[in-house]
């Protein structure tokens, strides 16, 4: 029972709560009624037919009338064989819609945690190797800055700077762009600038805090003591249980970020990604989408946990599997 | 564009805004050009006697691929088998009620006869189809398949346009916009009795079309000169107007802003009884708002206060009708709010409590006003009309903010009860049934949605009054005999009869306050400077292949 | 140097208070009577007030006191309980943690401003009229600025060169409907603190229970409720608030609940962790095998001893509900009969390019107090990390 056995526990944990959670949403969703049966009932009346017969046939059509746990398997079913259902606002597969969508999103996404994760703890670590200097207080201000400013704020005022005023950056996001361009990188800069010093902040700072604990650890006293290189002590002695505490809030904080900083960061560079895609389709309650959008960001969310678990075993040799 | 269009499928698309993205590509039947004159497109329609319509294809259009010519026989079907059927649930369904006949008469003709005669058919857009090859439906037609045929890629993306529009649709994206490209065989190059300008049609070499939520972005876009048109709120036209790069025009439309007041047993939330069902009420209500000060304050005067169901540049308003003008002049004010809420509230226990309106329990009376949540025009209305309400009527109302499909679904639109047989009436979701039958949660007042006043023809408006019409969310039960007068106006045969059962039917509905009739607001759009086509009218926009850029 | 004296230490304060045993002390009666007294007055708000009557008629207040303003109180009395009380008790203690404090010069900054925005918020409201609807005095500009003259109806400072001059009438200038944007942000801190306020309580509560009752009891329970854990961090919780606000409205309250209830996660996972590490030090081997109870230990030991960790994790998250509120606002969402910070800017944004100071003003207060916070937070951990901070003056 050693830490294969609990990597496979693990993932197979994974599978259930991404189950759970489109469970709930699905729920949630199916108590809601449905836009479309009362439009059926309207144009039933405005032909003179009987309303109340023409949402029942709404209903029978769209699957309705079926008992709620046969909807329940129906839907589960169409889960796993990526039958994801049609998209009535949208008019596309709900599959099509979430890939569109996604192609943008990652384009923007990629860079901003690649970034964040590399940088975050760097200027964290260094800190807190130089606390109290004025690097530290410049590295601290920025952080404190990029977290409290709101990033739909700062984002309205570098497009209304950067692209009105000053006319460096395309107030629309182009579409028709190819991936790998530098029209695609200017537009995309700003975004990515928002994300990052929206997100840098916090991992700096606990990356700081931890680490500026184990600054003053003994093993790193009697690591200096014997000689090790700078490096090596900041390497191997601080940044490496920095991490343990680290990625319990890296992964779920930057997930939490993806949702709600995609969505008003697509929403204020119009970008059409995943997040407008599923802002959208709850204003429109189009269901299909709503709960294919969630599963996707669950699934996003689940193994992004994961991962952060199994880095936490990996770097912390003190917790040991065997009995829990 | 600031949200996304939902289908571009003529058969099922209800929103204004995706029609117009449609026609760029697919020319409908006919629109009208500037002095309300019919300007035929795919067919041009006459009468003698108004029963009777006669529809004339135009020869020489092409449907794309293989579908060949457009025929009469391409819209007799359209209508027979989609519209007049029980399955197919389009849009067009209520405009084919059938006891409307259709029929082809040749190959480039079809009739259509009514049952009732109507002088003005055309302009009730009733007879308004895109042509769409017969071919195409069918497969639905012969399964019933209703959701295959919304769903049909070929008619969503506009795949078999042919010639019919000046532009052919390339692609959509569907969260950020469309783009389309010239089409260079556009029938009415060629075709006659159409203004010199159209030979050369058109005249952009593509088009895009890009949806951008933000306001800011979109008017940013705009100055920048990253687009060339997009709306301009009423507060930054004198800006635009200013910028040399942009024109602002200022384009009247039929919608108008009503605060609606529901007179359904869900209205009215803060005491016994629902004042608002009271004419005199009402009417006291109308003389709380300052309609010169809101079209001033909220659309900078780029609106025109509204005292009836018509805006005044129609033809049909009544210039010499004696329509009350309740909000101006002696019809407006505190003692002239008051003084009609005091004599409607006289029978009841409702009762002024030196300023404030108090309820039977003596709490004062408190409503609520939803406007949609993100719209600023709408909002500085509402909380203009609290703010009048409150010093004029003494009435608290309480401005509150929602979603606008949230609002339609769970408001506006009542439960339509399991039996519809034990109500007098229950005509779909928008007028379900009689005052008793209500929306899920209760609501007072609205001006969430702006209603047409129908300039062309406007007996189409009658649905607005009646008890028992199609359309009666806020549960409006005329003082006055709606029914009849506008049934005399379908009727009417000539112009003078017309215009007189107009002034009448408008007298009335001035006068009974179905619900607070405020502004008619002009759509105000800016365009690069240099884009020749746009005209400040009702009708700009009808001759929109052969706008060009005067370089 | 710090490490060197044992009485400044912060877990040695626990080691003497230890000895006290389990009497009551004041503080558990001064909340019990204070929580008690609050009781009685709902009770007196639900049952003998009538439904529209404000809850204070009786001594001719008129202020209907809503179910959100009682959760406030009740946070502020434990705050006082819990924060503040202890402090004044253990003077020794906070004079040394002043003195620490002290020498981070944003951070008593910070406090100073968290401490006025706080007052403001909690008396201001009393004195202040609130903003109304003037449409003919939209867009005036704060004091200093000014706007082209086409954007304004009537100006009501002086006009020079076709601009509108900001006055002292409206010191921070007005919204698009006219509304003056200084009595809404003063408004607005009462919002906030009331967000932040019971949000946090809640978090704090379930959060520091579940995590550290996980880490000491292990076993099944720890699975059962990390799994719980789990379950509520993958949970997309933006998309929930969406979901659930778009289809109930989003009432102020019903934020703050929804902020408190799926928030708790990470702050249990902190501590949780933190706890563990904890656990296997031998000090708490020792109190176990000294026979303490499972309370106890937790109450005295573990709770204490990962106080840093639920702070710097608070200091992150009060931020997080504030900005959690801007941005449902923005998304039109929020409760928009009450007068937040979010709903200014997002009111704003679409006028920001000729009268910034609309969405500026507000945006700008958001930031100083969600920038207050972290520096206090920060300020706060180096203060009880004496530690960290000896070593790094050496």
């Amino acid at each position: 029972m050693g830490l294969g056995w609990y990597i496979t526990r693990r993932v197979a944990w994974a599978f259930v709560v991404t189950f759970v959670i489109v469970s709930i949403t699905w729920g949630l969703l199916a108590a809601s009624p449905d836009p479309q049966v009362s439009q059926a009932a309207t144009q039933a009346a405005l032909q003179g037919g009987n309303p109340a017969e023409a949402q029942e046939r709404a209903r029978e059509l769209r699957g309705l009338d079926a008992p709620l746990y046969q909807r329940y398997i129906d839907y589960v079913t169409g889960v796993y064989t990526l039958d994801w259902g049609w998209s009535q606002t949208r008019n596309q597969p709900v599959t099509e819609a979430i890939l569109d969508a996604l192609y943008y999103t990652i384009q923007y996404s990629i860079p901003w945690t690649v970034l964040v994760v590399l940088l975050g703890p760097l200027v964290g670590l260094y800190s807190s190797a130089n606390q109290y200097s004025w690097k530290d207080h410049a590295a601290t201000g920025f952080a404190f800055f990029g977290y409290a400013i709101p990033n739909f704020f700062f984002g309205i005022i570098l497009l209304l700077i950067f692209g009105v005023q000053l006319g460096w950056i395309p107030v629309i996001y182009n579409t028709d762009v190819p991936v790998f361009s530098v029209a695609n990188a200017i537009q995309l800069a700003m975004p990515v600038f928002v994300l990052v010093t929206g997100s840098i902040g916090a991992v700096m700072r606990v990356s700081r805090n931890e680490s500026s604990e184990f600054m003053q650890a003994d093993f790193v006293k009697t690591a200096k003591a014997k000689g090790v290189s700078q490096l090596r002590i900041y390497g191997r002695h601080v940044l490496r249980p920095t991490m343990v505490p680290l990625s319990t809030t890296i992964v779920g904080y930057l997930l939490f970020l993806f949702v709600g900083s995609s969505l008003l960061v697509e929403v204020v560079f119009s970008i059409p990604g995943l997040g407008r895609l599923l802002y959208r389709a709850i204003i429109a309650q189009d269901t299909s989408v709503v709960l294919g959008t969630t599963l996707f960001f669950t699934f996003v969310a689940t193994v992004g946990n994961l991962i952060q678990d199994l880095v936490y075993t990996v770097l912390d040799p003190r917790i040991n599997f065997d009995d829990r | 564009m600031s949200s996304p269009v939902e289908t571009l499928n003529p058969l099922y698309n209800s929103e204004a805004g995706a029609g117009t993205l449609i026609e760029y590509a697919l020319d409908p039947g006919y629109t009208w050009r500037p002095g309300s004159e019919y300007f035929p497109l795919a067919y041009d329609m006459t009468t003698d006697n108004g029963e009777v319509w006669v529809a004339n294809v135009r020869e020489g259009l092409q449907y794309g691929g293989d579908y060949g010519e457009v025929t009469a026989e391409d819209f007799v079907y359209q209508i027979t088998q989609l519209h007049q059927s029980e399955w197919a649930g389009t849009v067009d369904a209520a405009s084919w009620p059938s006891e409307v006949n259709v029929e082809a008469t040749g190959d480039y003709e079809f009739q259509i006869e009514l049952p009732n005669p109507n002088a003005l058919y055309p302009e009730t857009f009733d007879p308004y189809v895109y042509p769409i090859p017969m071919e195409l439906m069918q497969p639905y037609v012969g399964n019933q398949d209703a959701q295959g045929l919304q769903q049909d890629t070929e008619i969503l993306e506009l795949q078999f346009t042919g010639n019919l529009g000046a532009y052919t649709l390339d692609q959509w994206n569907r969260s950020s916009g469309l783009s389309y490209s010239r089409n260079d065989d556009y029938y009415l190059k060629n075709a006659e009795g159409v203004p010199e300008v159209f030979t050369q049609a058109p005249y952009f070499d593509s088009l895009e079309v890009q949806v951008v939520q933000e306001e800011q972005s979109r008017l940013g876009a705009l100055e920048s000169g990253e687009t060339d048109s997009a709306a301009v709120p009423p507060n930054r036209v004198s800006r635009f107007r200013n910028l040399e790069s942009t024109d602002v025009y200022v384009i009247p439309q039929p919608y108008n802003e009503v605060c609606v007041y529901n007179m359904r047993d869900n209205g009215w939330t803060t005491g016994p009884g629902n004042l608002f069902r009271n004419k005199q009420f009402r009417q006291g209500l109308g003389c709380a708002v300052d309609k010169q000060r809101l079209v001033t304050g909220v659309f900078r005067d780029f609106a025109d206060v509204e005292y009836t169901w018509q805006p005044r540049w129609s033809n049909w308003y009544p210039q010499n009708a004696d329509v009350m003008q309740f909000g101006t002049g002696e019809l407006y004010g505190s003692e002239a709010t008051r003084s009609r809420i005091r004599e409607a509230i006289s029978d009841t226990d409702y009762s002024y409590n030196g300023e404030t309106l108090q309820n039977p329990s003596g709490q004062p009376v408190e409503l609520s006003l939803y406007h949609s949540a993100g719209q600023n025009t709408e909002r500085s209305m509402a909380e203009f009309i609290a703010q009048e309400f409150g010093r004029n009527a003494g009435i608290n109302v309480s401005v509150e903010a929602i979603d606008g499909a949230q609002f339609s679904q769970n408001y506006w639109q009542q439960q339509v009860p399991e039996n519809t047989d034990q109500y007098e009436w229950s005509n779909g979701s928008y007028n379900a049934g009689p005052r008793e039958v209500t929306s899920a949660n209760a609501w007072d007042m609205t001006v969430v949605f702006g209603l047409n006043t129908y300039p062309l023809n406007p007996t189409t408006a009658s649905v607005f009054f009646q008890r028992d019409s199609s359309y009666n969310p806020y549960g409006y039960y005329p003082s006055w005999n709606a029914s009849e007068l506008f049934e005399r106006a379908s009727n009417a045969t000539n112009d003078q009869e017309l215009q007189s059962v107009f002034a009448e039917i408008f007298r009335n509905i001035a006068e009974d306050q179905p619900m607070a009739m405020l502004a008619f607001p002009a759509d105000t759009v800016g365009y690069a400077a240099g884009i020749e086509g746009p005209q400040e009218n009702f009708f700009s926009g009808w001759d929109f292949p052969a706008w060009y850029r005067n370089e | 140097m710090a490490t060197d004296e044992p009485s400044t230490r912060f877990d040695s304060v626990d080691w003497e208070e230890i000895g006290g045993g389990r009497e009551l002390t004041t503080n558990f009666i001064g909340v019990a009577v204070s929580v008690g007294a609050l009781f009685v007055l709902v009770l007196y708000d639900v049952f003998v007030v009538p439904g529209d009557t404000p809850t204070f008629a009786a001594v001719g207040w008129g202020y209907d006191v809503t179910g959100l303003d009682w959760l406030f109180a009740l946070s502020l009395v434990l705050f006082g309980f819990y924060g503040v009380l202890p402090l004044y008790q253990n003077a020794r203690m906070t004079r040394y943690y002043w003195r620490e404090f002290r020498r981070n010069r944003p951070a008593v900054a910070s406090l100073a401003f968290l401490t006025a925005v706080f007052v403001i918020g909690l008396l201001g409201p009393l004195f202040i009229p609130s903003p109304t609807v003037d449409l003919f005095a939209k867009y005036q500009p704060p004091v200093g600025f000014e706007v082209a003259r086409t954007y304004v109806i009537n100006c009501a400072g002086p006009v020079v060169n076709g601009a509108c001059q900001g006055t002292w009438q409206y010191p921070l200038g007005t919204t698009q409907n006219g509304r003056d944007i200084f009595r809404m942000i003063v408004y607005g801190m009462q919002v906030t603190m009331k967000l932040a306020f019971v949000a946090t309580l809640i978090v704090i509560v379930i959060g520091t229970a579940v995590g550290t009752v996980s880490a000491y009891m292990g076993g099944m329970v720890d699975e059962v409720l990390m799994r719980y854990v789990d379950i509520q961090q993958s949970f997309p919780t933006l998309i929930l608030y969406l979901l659930v606000v778009y289809t109930y409205g989003g009432s102020l309250l019903l934020l703050v609940l929804l902020f408190g209830l799926f928030s708790w996660e990470g702050t249990a996972r902190y501590v949780r962790s933190n706890a563990l590490a904890k656990t296997e030090e031998e000090y708490i081997k020792a109190v176990q095998l000294s026979g303490a109870s499972v309370y106890r230990v937790i109450r005295r030991h573990i709770i204490p001893n990962t106080t840093s960790s639920i702070v710097t994790d608070l200091t992150l998250l009060i931020p997080g509900f504030l900005l959690a509120e801007a941005q449902l606002a923005f998304l039109g969402l929020g409760d928009s009969t009450v007068p937040s910070w979010g709903q200014l800017i997002a009111a704003g944004r679409s006028d920001l390019s000729f009268a910034p100071w609309i969405t500026l003003m507000p945006g700008f207060v958001l930031f100083f107090t969600i920038l207050a916070f972290n520096f206090l937070g920060d300020a706060l951990l180096d203060a009880i990390n004496p530690e960290a901070q000896a070593e790094a003056e050496s």
